[in-house]
């Protein structure tokens, strides 16, 4: 009997692509005949994937380049085909609806309904790491390094014929335009709001097979993240 | 490993695969991140212009900095005298992204670099060698780069910065421990740093971009297939006839530097390039990768 395999990309236009592979592996290490990761960065190569992940990197750059190679209607193919997704830090921003204080020329796929707001901590000296409980949704990881650089973060659940509009942080003062993707919605799930820090601000969520966080587990040395992606999306379609 | 030390090599391995850019005003850094620049290198003025001055090279001035910190959403990085703590402090008062502790100005400390690990804020140094960029990681650097030879347009230094160290690393993964203890004595570094690396397969422990003499999409592509994760770029872009469009090809060839169809693509017609000075045509004193102790 041959075992179904699956192929996993990385988005490796810019930013940390390698960490997501590095960790992929090691979170697959027993099954490596089921498991085959992929840098992706041409549409022949995307065309292999059967899920796909959007690494942290600068959100400007990963969208620049990914229109100027020809990326950008590959992408929304993909997205439209329903495969699994994930975008980490700059991969949420590129993945969202909406982007609040983006730049003119940069894209929103619009995979998944939410509004996100770039850089929303601060600089680089707001960065910060915290040991998060995310039992919630993964079984048993109660303690999880989440590191968090320069993020962004979730501000808007976005109405839709299957989201009622939901406000998760209040914008005050922020008067820069907002990036409101070409794409349509064809995401037919409700949006989960997966994790939300003492201070009211959203980080994880997902809308059925499209999950988005504002941290990089692939900077943490801890793969059961990265193992609970497999099981939960991949594997699982 | 401390928190900050995370937060900050994080911060590099973001900037992996991208083009840091060198701009001296608002308007420049604009181009640079329309161009898909990765951060840009807040200046006064380019290496070019400081090596032809041969006045004494400082911190840009705050104001220079801030304003380009309101134009881009970037990250934005900028440089400080080597040694010269109390511009590294000024620096991190800004909220700038990461402090260049850098060769190219006028060196303030002839003994000692700065002690990093005393900042919150990230430090990117040069490095010629191994023991150098194990020196700088020693004392608190959360990315390194190559020292070739600003404001020249001419690549080689930084290529044999590139392959000097990894010719160093091959080296470092057969030595046994006496030859360890002899190479750390030398090179002034702790053993241990030098066992993590055999450890780690020869992998450095924190992200290392190529820098000085970057002027071509080749240039850049040449720099990635070497086994850098990243490219500086200073003079190369605004001192050529049309910046924006050698920025976004520059940008582009980091990117697919492996796929030589494009690297053609991207390296046609793209108009006078920054002059030349070869590096051999220097003096010894004139040469910047000279300094850093």
């Amino acid at each position: 009997m041959t075992v179904k395999q699956y192929t996993v990309g990385v988005l490796s236009l810019q930013g940390a692509f390698k960490e997501h592979i590095d960790l992929f592996k090691l979170a697959t290490e027993s099954q490596h005949e089921k498991f085959h990761f992929l840098e992706v960065k041409t549409p022949q190569q995307l065309l292999r994937c059967d899920a796909l992940v959007i690494p942290g990197g600068e959100s400007t750059s990963m969208s620049l380049i990914a229109e100027r190679t020809k990326m950008i209607q590959p992408l929304v193919d993909f997205i439209h085909s329903g495969k699994p997704l994930w975008g980490t830090c700059a991969g949420l921003i590129f993945l969202s609806r909406e982007i609040v204080n983006g730049r003119p020329n940069q894209k929103a796929l619009g995979a998944i309904d939410i509004q996100v707001k770039r850089n929303a901590f601060g600089r680089q000296l707001d960065s910060f790491e915290s040991m998060l409980d995310f039992s919630g949704f993964i079984e048993a990881v109660d303690q999880f390094p989440a590191i968090f650089i320069r993020a962004p973060v979730i501000s808007k659940v976005l109405p839709t014929e299957y989201n009622e509009e939901y406000i998760t942080m209040k914008l005050v003062d922020d008067q820069s335009p907002i990036i409101r993707s070409e794409n349509e919605s064809v995401n037919k799930s409700k949006v989960e709001l997966l994790y939300t820090l003492d201070n009211g601000l959203v980080v994880a969520a997902r809308q059925g097979n499209v999950l988005v966080t504002s941290f990089h587990p692939e900077l943490s040395d801890d793969c059961r993240f990265h193992r609970w992606f497999i099981q939960e999306f991949v594997a699982s379609t | 490993m401390s928190n900050e030390l995370k937060l900050n090599k994080g911060l590099a391995q973001m900037l992996k695969g991208g083009v840091i850019m060198d701009v001296v005003n608002a308007e420049q850094a604009k181009i640079a991140e329309r161009a898909g620049a990765c951060a840009v290198m807040a200046l006064e003025r380019i290496p070019a212009d400081m090596r032809a001055s041969g006045q004494v090279c400082r911190m840009s001035d705050p104001k220079l900095i801030k304003e380009i910190m309101e134009e881009v959403s970037i990250p934005v990085m900028a440089k400080c005298r080597i040694g010269h703590f109390v511009e590294a402090q000024i620096l991190q008062a800004i909220g700038i992204d990461y402090i260049d502790e850098s060769e190219v100005l006028t060196p303030a400390d002839k003994k000692y670099h700065i002690e990093k690990t005393a900042f919150k804020i990230p430090f990117v140094c040069g490095a010629k060698n191994l023991g150098e960029a194990l020196r700088r990681i020693q004392e608190g650097a959360s990315m390194i780069r190559s020292k070739g030879e600003a404001g020249t347009g001419d690549i080689s230094s930084a290529v044999g910065h590139l392959t000097l160290i990894k010719e160093q690393i091959a080296k470092v993964l057969q030595m046994n421990d006496e030859e360890l203890q002899q190479f750390a004595k030398q090179e002034r570094i702790s053993v241990e740093s030098l066992k993590e690396l055999q450890a780690n397969g020869g992998k450095l422990p924190v992200v290392n971009f190529a820098a000085g003499g970057v002027a071509t999409p080749a240039d850049a592509a040449l720099c990635m297939q070497l086994g850098c994760d990243g490219v500086f770029v200073g003079s190369g872009i605004f001192k050529s006839k049309n910046p924006e469009k050698l920025a976004t090809a520059i940008v582009n060839a980091v990117t697919h530097y492996n796929d030589p169809e494009k690297l053609l693509e991207y390296s046609t017609d793209l108009g006078e390039l920054m002059f030349g000075v070869a590096i051999d045509q220097l003096k010894d004193n004139e040469k910047l990768s000279s300094r850093g102790w």
